[in-house]
């Protein structure tokens, strides 16, 4: 009997906290997701209808859908260009050895940065900078003598996503390059100084070894960057709403809007269901690549 | 883990003044934003909308003192409070499971471990509706629990990860020598193993207060009341009530970074290596 206490009950009690944590605000919230969407239903109703599929097919046939599912994309789409890839060169450039040490670190940290910033303040301080009457960007297009190419950048339907999309990149590509850096120390000097033996560049050296060595650091950086992409509300939500006129909008704010503007909650469960299935396979992938790594 | 570069890679060559040009470039763009911000903080309306590049012809410190009073100090406790309280237990509780998953072997381990790291691929932002619901439920909704109970259990699955991933390194030599003492588990766990991770403890309490600090989702969604909300949050609400007195806003941006921000400075070290232990964003 105390065998079976101290085997069994013991590890579990301990536990205990965590597994009921996780269990009531984690998973239960996901299975819950499922059962709401098979239903016609509002959170001022009383009456819940089971309508099967039909959100499902109801979510297929709608074009602002597939316009989020689109922004998604393109979200995922400029971060994976610019975040991985463009992390992963300024990691490599801040790594050369051209740069002294200190230089190198005062740079690491400048780019690292905005990733630390809470989001309303990004949100408020890059709207600022977007404003066309005061704004920097607009200043800056004044100053270089084109003040006809500024714009309401994120009121116009043509450049709303992509301004919000670019103040992303400015947040994460320094965070992303702090990443790819620890995984650059962990090559062997040995190999850049042989390959500067035998005469191979900078360059050279880059593409022979540097990113052969990170190749498992760059998918897992893929992943997650496409995970967080799947799942992108705050920067959005606090810039443009989704808006003007759907032209921004998310997988992630056209179900918040669902559930708590609109009270069609069963559609918003459909989204989540959705997108609930996306990150699961670029999670999955993620942690599968982070175990072969560690 | 270093972060100091070997040596050898320290050789300069004809190119280092073009990347050190770009690189110039991209710390202008990354930081002059901010610096924008600093200065026309100080100064008058009028002033930023005449020439927002220069440096104030006089500054107004008094743009900070109208901010803080327009009850920005009180989200500041607040985030204090949610952010301090959701980091210790999910700390605790997370080293706790990693203590249990590192020492003891019992029926359905993996298991658990595959429950509790499967957490950190769940996004918070799918939950958001039921979650809403469960809150409701227990009465939670609209108090302090509501944001703290979500976070501690997001940060959970993370946290796990990276101390057990610390605590598989600690000799089991120590563990056995400690049953054999008689130590009770609590013990064994408080006197040895939560001493000994305190490299992976920063780690996690420093990644977990950025990102308890910054968190929006929960925090807009689980909070009604304004004298719960916490800074992120009541940021944006009193960017709503100031959009014609644009530099007292940005004294409250300014304010409300400097937290995180001197935290961060003081502790960029350990906080850049923590992170690549267990890559999260």
């Amino acid at each position: 009997m105390s065998r079976f206490r101290s085997r069994v009950v013991v590890p579990y009690l301990l536990m205990a906290p965590a597994l009921v944590l996780l269990s009531v605000f984690v998973y239960v919230p996901v299975i819950e997701n499922l059962r709401y969407s098979l239903y016609r239903w509002s959170s001022l109703s009383p009456t819940w209808d089971f309508v099967g599929f039909d959100n499902y097919a109801a979510l297929l046939a709608d074009p602002l859908f597939w316009r989020a599912l689109g922004n998604n994309a393109t979200y995922a789409a400029v971060s994976l260009i610019v975040q991985v890839c463009g992390g992963l060169v300024l990691a490599a450039t801040l790594e050369a050895g051209v740069l002294r040490g200190r230089l190198s670190s005062f740079f690491r940290i400048s780019f690292f940065i905005p990733s630390i910033l809470p989001i309303t303040v990004i949100g408020l301080l890059w709207t600022l900078l977007y404003q066309p009457s005061i704004g920097l960007v607009a200043q800056i297009l004044e100053a270089i003598g084109v003040p006809s190419l500024a714009h309401a950048w994120l009121g116009e339907e043509a450049t709303a996503l992509y301004a919000v999309i670019l103040v992303s990149q400015w947040q994460w590509t320094g965070y992303i390059a702090v990443l790819f850096i620890v995984a650059i120390r962990a090559i062997p000097v040995e190999l850049y100084e042989a390959a500067s033996l035998d005469g191979a560049g900078k360059i050279r050296q880059f593409f022979a070894i540097t990113i052969p060595c990170v190749r498992e650091m760059t998918l897992v950086m893929a992943s997650i960057t496409v995970f967080g992409a799947v799942k992108v509300f705050d920067i959005i939500w606090v810039m443009t709403g989704g808006g003007p006129n759907g032209s921004s909008e998310v997988l992630a704010t056209l179900m918040y809007r669902s559930a708590f503007r609109n009270d069609v909650v069963g559609y918003a469960s459909t989204i989540a269901v959705v997108m609930f299935c996306l990150s699961l396979v670029f999670g999955l992938i993620q942690i599968r690549l982070q175990r072969e790594q560690s | 883990m270093t972060l100091v570069s070997p040596t050898f890679r320290r050789s300069r060559s004809s190119s280092a003044p073009i990347v050190a040009l770009l690189l110039w470039g991209l710390t202008v763009f990354s930081l002059y934003p901010l610096i924008w911000l600093v200065l026309n903080s100080f100064k008058t309306s009028n002033e930023m909308f005449d020439q927002s590049w220069t440096l104030p012809t006089v500054w107004h410190f008094e743009n900070y003192v109208t901010a803080w009073n327009y009850g920005l100090g009180h989200y500041v406790v607040n985030s204090l409070f949610v952010t301090s309280v959701s980091v210790v237990a999910i700390a605790l509780i997370g080293a706790l499971n990693a203590f249990v998953l590192t020492t003891m072997n019992f029926p359905g381990r993996r298991i658990v471990y595959g429950f509790l790291l499967g957490g950190m691929i769940m996004p918070p932002e799918v939950c958001l509706f039921p979650l809403f619901k469960i809150l409701d439920l227990f009465g939670f909704y609209d108090t302090y629990l509501a944001m703290i109970l979500p976070y501690v259990a997001f940060g959970l699955p993370f946290a796990t990860f990276l101390l057990r991933a610390h605590m598989t390194t600690i000799p089991r030599e120590l563990y056995e020598a400690a049953v054999v003492d008689g130590g009770g588990v609590l013990r064994i766990f408080w006197s040895i193993y939560l001493p000994m991770s305190r490299p992976a403890l920063a780690a996690v309490g420093l990644i977990m207060m950025m990102r308890t600090w910054n968190e929006f989702i929960f925090a807009l969604t689980f909070i009604e009341s304004d004298g719960l909300r916490t800074l992120t949050i009541g940021i944006s609400t009193f960017g709503d009530a100031l959009r014609v007195d644009w530099t007292v806003l940005m004294a409250g941006l300014i304010i409300s970074i400097v937290p995180v921000f001197v935290t961060f400075l003081m502790l960029q070290r350990q906080f850049m290596g923590g992170l690549t232990q267990g890559a999260v964003k």
